[in-house]
């Protein structure tokens, strides 16, 4: 089976670049699989998980994206990320309290860090996706 | 004609610069290094921003709001200039060039009849500018300290220019920053950073167009264009930022580099001196004790 180039860039560094099977990337008007041959498509991205696969649809890896850009061709996909983690390196409790804090300001400013730590949250807590 | 001891104390003192240029130089080469793996671990993320974009801009004709970014305000009276310096000294001619080249710039800006303001970056601009033009400085950044901070930095900036650009306060913005060319060389460069330029990066796009199909836009076009702008502006001030330092760190090593071998050269010719001055002494003291046991 072909593979399609994968690219996850962040303003800091180079995250992940390889070879893989199918990515899984949270468009804006809703996620959007990736396999190898697909489409030019350039979309806005929301606050959510971009999951990385191996060919046999095994999860490699799964990001933490709290917004961007994608772009795809049928060769490559490359996806700017504002700021990248790990999912599995976010913490549930710390990210629980920041969410309580920013609840309690107002503003647009901390509007959007909730709405980011909503989504921080929720990325933890889904399983969907985990296996294709 | 100074005594022994004085030249043996000058020499010391020289001694101790020395190593303490040394020293610096040292720090710098390895700050250097870092600076500049920064600046390149950077570099995907805003050249494919920047192939982004200029696909996209022929997209986007004329519009209100966040548009103007690109396409500006119709205006050019009002101009923003900000000057990126280091917030150290000791690192050559690299903060005072950049002071006289924004200098030069405002100058020639308010010769043709426009309005400047003054935004620096830095300590050593700042220290200048609120010393020849402190009234036209609308705001400073000093200890952005860029390489541990990263990214948030430069977000402080471009949100303030943004906000200053909305309210309609100034038309264009200029960035006047070190160009990191090599380790020893930088050059002083002007970017125009508001309305974007696209003109440098417009035959890449026609190449790209007539070669590549027409992309599919989700949402759509004009909304990733509104996302994609003000993020652009923030990765180009990174940009800038990095380069800016890991070019003091260059310029620094570089300067240290030239006085410690100036400390070596200094400390030789006077050791020289001290040599041939304790000899003067020695052959003055051996005429004395001969003349004396000669006249006895």
């Amino acid at each position: 089976m072909a593979t399609i180039s994968f690219d996850l860039v962040s303003p800091e560094n180079l995250v992940f670049n390889d070879e893989v099977g199918t990515i899984i990337v949270p468009g804006k008007d809703g996620d959007l699989g990736i396999l190898p041959g697909h489409s030019k498509v350039m979309s806005s991205l929301r606050p959510g998980r971009v999951m990385v696969y191996s060919e046999d649809k095994n999860l490699i890896k799964s990001f933490f994206v709290s917004g961007g850009f994608a772009e795809i061709n049928p060769e490559k996909c490359i996806v700017l990320a504002e700021s990248v983690v790990e999912v599995n390196s976010l913490e549930k409790t710390s990210i629980e309290k920041e969410i309580q804090e920013l609840e309690n300001k107002d503003g647009k400013e901390s509007e959007e860090q909730l709405s980011v730590a909503k989504a921080k949250l929720e990325a933890i807590n889904v399983n969907y996706y985990d296996k294709i | 004609m100074p005594s022994l001891k004085d030249i043996k104390t000058q020499i010391n003192s020289v001694g101790s610069t020395k190593k303490i240029t040394s020293a610096m130089k040292m720090v710098a080469a390895s700050k250097l290094r870092r600076s500049q793996e920064k600046a390149e671990a950077a570099r995907p993320y805003s050249s494919r921003l920047e192939e982004m974009l200029s696909s996209l801009a022929s997209s986007a004709a004329s519009g209100e709001g966040i548009i103007k970014l690109l396409t500006g305000t119709g205006n050019d009276q009002n101009y923003i200039v900000v000057p990126v310096s280091a917030d150290r000294g000791l690192c050559g001619g690299f903060n005072s060039s950049i002071n006289r080249e924004t200098y030069k710039l405002v100058k020639s800006l308010e010769g043709s009849g426009k309005i400047v303001q003054l935004m620096p970056v830095g300590k050593k601009s700042r220290d200048f500018f609120n010393r020849v033009m402190k009234d036209q400085i609308l705001e400073s950044f000093v200890d952005l300290n860029v390489s541990s901070t990263g990214y948030e930095s430069a977000l402080n900036i471009s949100n303030k220019l943004q906000e200053l650009y909305f309210d309609g306060k100034f038309d264009k913005c200029i960035l006047v920053f070190n160009k990191f060319k090599s380790a020893i060389s930088q050059e002083v460069t002007q970017q125009q950073l508001i309305p974007l330029d696209v003109s440098n990066s417009e035959k890449e796009e026609e190449k790209e167009n007539s070669s590549n199909a027409i992309y599919d836009y989700e949402p759509d076009e004009e909304t990733i264009l509104k996302d994609l702008l003000p993020k652009n502006v923030s990765i180009q001030i990174f940009k800038v930022l990095l380069e800016s330092d890991a070019g003091e760190q260059g310029a620094r090593m570089a300067a240290m580099d030239n006085a410690t071998r100036n400390a070596g050269e200094m400390i030789d010719s006077l050791t020289l001196k001290y040599n041939r001055t304790r000899q003067a002494f020695i052959t003055k003291e051996l005429i004395e004790i001969i003349s004396g046991a000669e006249s006895i």
